[in-house]
Formats: C-alpha cells, structure tokens, sequence
C-alpha cells in the first residue's frame, strides 16, 4: 500500500507570515510613490513594505482594532491580491512602465506570494465578525422571509457620512473625498459579484447573471455603472482613472469593498454573499436617492449624478431579484441548512457598512479640525517641552520632496517641526502648512501624510497617546 | 411572523411576545432565545445553572430541567449583531411586544471577547 501523509490544514506561524507578506508586498510596484496620485496605471499601489516587519497580521483584530494600521495594511494588500483576478488597463494605452508593471502585477510570483497570505490576511481583517455576528436556531424558509422582509421597515435616514459632509467646513471638499471612497468598488463595480456566477448550480445561476447585465449596462459601455460613475468624478473635478485616489481610500472603505471579494472568492461564503448582496440591493434604493440629492446640493447642481439616479430605479428591480429569484429559489434547491450563512450575510455587511460610515464621518471631522490641530500643538508642545509629558519621540530629518504617504497611528502624535517646512496631508484637498516652531496634532486611526517643502525639514513625532490627556 | 429586535444584555434584554417573556443566552454550548420563565411553575429560567452534563438548564426553583440542546437545534430563529439580536417569533404580525429588563445568571452571559 502506498503511503499517504496526514492531510492537515495550510497555515503560516507568524513569522513566516510575516515574511511571505513582506516579500509580496516588496514588489517594486508597490513601494512608497513620489507622487500624492497615480496617474493611469492600475498596478502601482502603495503598500508601505517598509513597515511590514512591526506589523503582526497572524491573529484576527478585534471589532476596536478594525480601525488600525495593522487592518489599513491587510486591507490594502488584500484589495491587491483580490485585484489580480481582474482585468485593469491604462485609460490611455500602455508605456513602457505600465507594461513593465502590467507583467509584475499579473505575473505568477505576484499572484503566488498573494495567495499564500491571502487566507491569513482574511482572518486578520475580518476574523472579528466571528463574534460579532452569530446565527442561531432554527429557520425556515417562512421565518428567513419574514426576517428579510423586516428591512423595508428601516427608517429612510441620512448616514452618519452624509451628515458629516453637509454640516462639514467644506462640503464640496468633504464630498470629493466622500466619491474617492467608493472608486475601489464603484469603478470595478459587480466584479466580486460575477466570481458567484462561474460554475454550473441550476436557475439561479442565470438569475444572477441578470443582475450582472444590468450592472454592465447590457453591453452598451456608455450605460456601465462603472462609466456612469467616471462621469460623476470627472463632473466634480476628480480623475477617474483606477486607483488614482490610492492613498486616500480610508481603512473601512477598502474594508468594504473587500468584503465583497472576500465573499465571491472564497465559495464557503457563497451563501452569505446571497444574503449580503440582498440588504446591499434594497438598501442601495433609498441610499442613491439621497446621494444623488446631496451632491446636486452640495455642486449647486453640477455634479452627474445619472449613477445614483440609475440606481434609485434598477435597485427596486434588483432588491426584488434577489429576494425572489435568488435567495428563496436557492433555499427550495439547497434545503434550509443554508439559510443561517444567507442571515449572516446580511448582518455582516451591515457590521462592516456601518464601521465604513462612521471612519468616512470621522475622516471628515478630521479634516475640518485641521486648523485648531494645529493650534493644540502649541499647548501640547508646552507640556512635552517643559518635561511634563514624556512619550516614545522619533527624530527625523527628510530632504525637499520626501513624501511620507499616507498612513495612520494607533495612538494620538504631535507632529513637532525643529525647522524647515512640511505639507500636512490629511485628505484629498486638505493640507497645513507648518513652518518651524509650529506642528500638528495627529488623531489616532486617521489617514495622514506629509510632504517636505523647504531643502531639509527636521522633526520630531511624539507618541503621546492621547493628545486630549497632554492639555488636562 | 412577527420579527422583533431587543438587547442581548443590559436595559432592553427581555422581549415580551404576547405576555411571553424571552431573553438571549450565550452559553458555553453555543446561545439561543430561551424562555425568561420555567414551563414548571413559572420560575425565572433566566437565572438558570446549567447542569453537570452541560445539556440542561436547571430552574432555580425546582431545579426543573430544560433541554439546552432543543433550544439549540430547535429553537426560535434568531441572529445576534453586536449587543443586539433579532429574533423571529412563530407569531402573529400583529402581537402585541414589549421590552423591558431580566438579569441573566453567570452561566447564561457567556464570555465576549471585549473590545
């Protein structure tokens, strides 16, 4: 008899983790950019490797830790690694660097390395949802329809985003970036969702293939979300070309946006993408409606807002569809074993959509408060100086066009400058300029990044952990 | 079927149903919607222990047993989010609900991983 080994499950210690994500994430394409933008080419991102190595993705986060650079990392190289499923091409035809790159990113050692770390990159960034959604007893296909139908009670209320942008310091600023937020989904648009119609299941596979028509507007390019969604950003100043915004995607909204591929690529959660892809349809109606209203306010109407408003009616269709052709179809053919997957779906998405709004309402808060961060250094800096607060201190000297991309800390900073000048980046459009003797508070979990001004700026990062503690 | 949403723990963890009380346990065998009062003589099932076996709550009042493992597998549909759960009652839409407040025993506020 021949012998067969043990068959045990694919995992990675910490440290091999860590050094397998290091070795993908060191890819040339993938280091820090001189730029704030990428411009036209689709396989450049910004993943940090460089700060790889502090970081330990081997255990999931927890639902407080989601907001962390340890998940803006994960996530942002799980959107790449989902990403190298896909077909991206330059707006404006290939260069000899996009070539170069279109290679890297679609080679096999690109696509190996991501696919080792990918399972663990998972279980990192969305592990927490393992105690935070939980499905229990027993369901019928009566009860499933009962509870699903519950949602059309929702009261019709504005996000906490959409708040935070109308009462924002600068609405037009805080919308632009709230538009940034949804181009990694938005500009791929339904691509996580056609991973569930491969294969051979019966009727509901060309049932779902109709919604998929109808995000690909019927092969007519002009009527593509994606294309109706280009015209919106360029309507409001914005280029629409893949992943320009990069850097300014917030943790949540790549969070989102992967969840969707974290459920079409891995078909374990086949039916928990029914029941996601359910509350996404139906709640999409009202949410384009009001995100059509509040760009034509806040552009004084000139903002295309035809994506939003395509929405408002296909959605009725396809919150439907997926009701009755999807989900209840998909129970009579599989049994009621499935439904609890199909529930968690559900609450999943809504777990992560609501982190994703309260990050983006947050961002904004953020951005506005930029001024009076930089006012708090003043008082914060008198404590530090005077001996009263001590914190870990980085002394660091970068010379003219040194661009620290965007990243964030998991603790209150006071960014201090000994001389020269810094560009403070905290959002698309929202900057401080701080000379020497002046600096910044920076929150914790925001996205920042700064660019150096003057020919040398010397500073200094102080990690005080909460700023708020240094001024009581 | 009435759909009805109410705190797992904390003010707003009991769901009345038609004058039937209900509350949500996390045990060490997994968490179900239980009813708050013993089908014995009333006594509050939400201060149950749970017995040696693990399989059994056990009213405080009589120590009257009630199958944890059909409250699992047979139990009323629900879905926990966070600190909230949503339950589906094999009732009229209509039903009359309320909710108010039951302390829970230890054995039936199982561990949450805090944040």
């Amino acid at each position: 008899m021949n012998f067969v080994p043990n068959h045990t499950p694919f995992e990675l210690s910490p440290e091999r983790l860590r050094e397998l994500t290091l070795d993908f994430a060191s890819n040339p394409i993938y280091l820090d950019n001189e730029e704030w933008e990428n411009t036209d080419n689709p396989y450049r991102r910004q993943l940090r490797p460089q700060i790889i190595s502090y970081l330990d993705f081997s255990e999931p986060l927890r639902a407080g830790q989601v907001l962390e650079y340890s998940a803006l990392a994960a996530n942002r190289i799980l959107a790449t690694i989902y990403e190298a499923d896909l077909v991206f091409l330059p707006k404006n035809g290939m260069t000899e660097q996009t070539w170069a790159d279109f290679r890297s990113f679609y080679g096999a050692t690109n696509r190996a390395r991501g696919e080792m770390i990918r399972p663990a990159l998972e279980r990192h960034v969305f592990g927490f949802l393992d105690d935070e959604v939980e499905v229990t007893g027993s369901w019928t296909k009566e009860s499933l329809a009962a509870y699903l139908g519950k949602l059309a009670d929702e009261p019709d209320t504005p996000s906490a985003g959409e708040r935070a942008i109308r009462e924002s310091s600068d609405p037009q600023r805080a919308a632009r970036n709230w538009l940034i937020q949804f181009a990694p989904d938005f500009l791929s648009e339904a691509s996580p969702m056609i991973r569930n119609v491969l294969g051979y299941y019966g009727p509901v596979q060309s049932e779902w293939f109709k919604v998929i028509i109808d995000e690909y507007g019927y092969g007519v390019h002009e009527t593509k979300h994606s294309t109706l969604f280009e015209d919106t950003l360029t309507s409001v100043g914005l280029g629409a070309d893949l992943h320009r915004y990069w850097q300014y995607y917030l943790t949540s909204s790549l969070m989102l946006s992967n969840y969707f591929h974290y459920l079409g690529k891995n078909h374990e959660n086949f039916f928990r993408y029914l029941g996601a892809l359910y509350y996404t349809e139906t709640t999409l109606v009202p949410w384009c409606k009001r995100a059509a209203d509040l760009l034509t306010e806040v552009f004084d109407g000139e903002a295309d807002v035809r994506y939003f408003t395509e929405h408002v009616h296909i959605d009725t269709h396809h919150g439907r569809m997926a009701l009755e052709k999807l989900i209840l179809p998909i129970v009579d053919y599989c049994g009621e074993s499935v439904i609890p997957e199909i529930v968690r779906g559900f609450e999943e998405f809504q777990v992560v959509n609501r982190i994703a709004d309260e990050d983006f309402a947050a961002q904004v808060a953020w951005m506005d408060a930029g001024p009076e961060n930089k006012r708090l250094h003043e008082p914060v800096w008198g404590r530090v100086e005077a001996g009263e607060v001590t914190a870990p201190v980085a002394h660091i000297v970068e010379p003219h066009g040194e661009l620290s991309n965007t990243h964030q800390h998991d603790g209150d900073e006071l960014c201090h400058i000994v001389s020269g000048t810094m560009k403070f980046v905290s959002g698309y459009d929202s900057h401080q300029i701080l000379e020497a003797g002046q600096g910044t508070v920076i929150w914790r979990n925001r996205l920042h990044g700064a660019i150096i001004e003057s020919d040398e700026c010397v500073y200094e990062i102080h990690s005080v952990g909460d700023y708020r503690a240094c001024l009581s | 079927m009435l759909v009805l949403t109410f705190a797992v723990a904390g003010v707003g963890n009991c769901a009345e149903v038609g004058g039937v009380a209900y509350v949500y346990a996390r045990t060490s065998r997994g968490s179900f919607v239980a009813p708050a009062r013993c089908s014995h003589r009333g006594g509050p099932l939400h201060l149950a222990s749970i017995d040696a076996s693990g399989n059994r709550l056990l009213c405080p009042w009589h120590e009257q047993p009630t199958s944890m493992t059909r409250l699992l597998r047979k139990g009323i549909p629900a879905v926990r989010s966070g600190n909230r759960v949503t339950a589906v009652f094999a009732v009229d839409a209509g039903t009359d609900t309320a909710t108010t407040h039951r302390p829970l025993s230890p054995d039936l506020c199982g561990p949450r991983r805090a944040d």
